[in-house]
């Protein structure tokens, strides 16, 4: 009995010390991580929308830049953040919808570029992703990105859907899989799709 | 076991040191831990950073258990170890995500899954139990070494193979050198790491029992 006692007791001590620890640390860097979070979201909306910044730029002035060259808008439940290009600059207007759902480890965000015309996309960029690296995060690599760009939101039939699929033939809504990462391009496949079909349904 | 003057430990510090980063070698000689050193070797730099965070979760925690270790009720012993090793981890992490975050977002998932890497563990209940604090550090820092430079081996020549370059620099000009795709994928880790156990154990000759 004594024993029981004395576990009881060395354990709820131990738990106290370490979460007294965690929550300290925790606390301690939590607006670091929260800067990083926003600087990173900034990063990839200017990036995806294919707004010029200087690579070396700080926080602060992506914050600035960002500020001054996209503007967000909404419809009903979706938020569009809308580039529009100086006249002269040669860059074309662009819409970026944010997406988001599970991946295979956690939570994967991210967001998707299109045209002007709300079919054409422009681009895709991930900026939370715990996927495994050199498999299901290859995700965030520039060859898997790239292969968006120019691609149809909707398929010849005109029903709004990306496949992300290693299977054979090209289709104008179709990108290739990466390879051993099935459960995650299925997962992103679902929730490109979500934003799509909300894109769609926001345009009718 | 008490400490003698000659020495750190009267030796028993350089043969801590030894055993743990060559003689019985984590990766290469006991074969623990190689999840994650399977994982995160496609790049030089990860592998670095996933060397100290085991340097540093190992002798965090074989200090902490030694520390602890005569007033840890027994049948008790192993939550409270993986309660402190768990700490020491998602320590770790959380500074990770402050202060390097390009590096956190590379490591995924792989920094908290150290909490059930066997090597921690391992040391925790085979060595920390049973001695002294500072020998204890001596044999984190050794068993964190021995995993962190063969992770370092592994990741140097996945990342040279693989893209050609050694922590992001172009060594290998592409003009006369096609990076190998399959070093950088999963295969490439398995050949990487069986070549560099196979090496280990060819320089450091069979177990004395085999011999005969």
């Amino acid at each position: 009995m004594k024993n029981n006692i004395y576990t009881l007791f060395y354990a709820g001590v131990l738990g106290t010390v370490c979460s007294l620890l965690l929550t300290a640390v925790a606390s301690f860097t939590a607006p670091y991580q929260q800067a990083n979070k926003e600087a990173e979201k900034n990063k990839n909306i200017l990036g995806v929308l294919q707004v010029p910044y200087p690579a070396e730029s700080s926080s602060q002035e992506l914050v600035k830049i960002f500020e001054d060259n996209v503007r967000l808008e909404k419809k009903g439940e979706l938020e569009m953040y809308r580039y529009v290009p100086p006249k002269d600059s040669g860059n074309q207007e662009t819409v970026a919808v944010g997406f988001e759902g599970p991946g295979l480890w956690g939570p994967v965000k991210g967001f998707l570029a299109l045209d002007k015309d709300m079919r054409t996309i422009r681009g895709v960029t991930f900026y939370e992703q715990e996927e495994t690296p050199g498999l299901g995060g290859e995700i965030a690599a520039g060859w898997f990105r790239e292969q968006f760009i120019g691609k149809s939101i909707v398929d010849q039939a005109g029903n709004p859907g990306i496949i992300i699929s290693s299977s054979e033939g090209e289709a104008p809504n179709k990108v290739d899989a990466i390879s051993g990462a099935t459960m995650t391009c299925d997962k992103v496949q679902a929730m490109l799709n979500e934003a799509i079909s909300s894109v769609v349904e926001e345009k009718q | 076991m008490t400490c003698q003057p000659k020495g750190l430990c009267g030796g028993k510090g350089l043969l801590t040191l030894k055993e743990g980063a060559w003689a019985n070698n984590p990766l290469a000689i006991q074969v623990l831990g190689i999840c994650s050193a399977l994982a995160v070797t496609n790049r030089l730099e990860n592998s670095l950073v996933m060397g100290a965070a085991l340097i540093f979760v190992c002798v965090g925690s074989n200090l902490l258990v030694s520390l602890l270790r005569k007033v840890t009720p027994y049948r008790f012993r192993m939550i409270a170890e993986v309660a402190i090793i768990a700490t020491f981890v998602i320590v770790f992490d959380l500074f990770l995500r402050a202060f390097y975050w390009d590096m956190s977002k590379q490591l995924g998932p792989y920094v908290g899954l150290i909490i059930t890497n066997c090597i921690v563990m391992g040391r925790a209940e085979a060595f920390a139990l049973q001695n002294p604090p500072i020998l204890s550090i001596v044999d984190g820092i050794a068993n964190g070494l021995g995993y962190a430079v063969v992770l370092a081996i592994i990741g140097l020549f996945r990342e040279l193979l693989g893209a050609g370059e050694i922590l992001g620099y172009k060594v290998l000009s592409a003009q006369w050198y096609t990076p190998n795709q399959l070093m950088i994928l999963a295969p490439g880790a398995f050949f990487a790491l069986g070549i560099v156990i196979g090496i280990f154990n060819w320089i450091k000759g069979p177990e004395p029992e085999e011999k005969k």
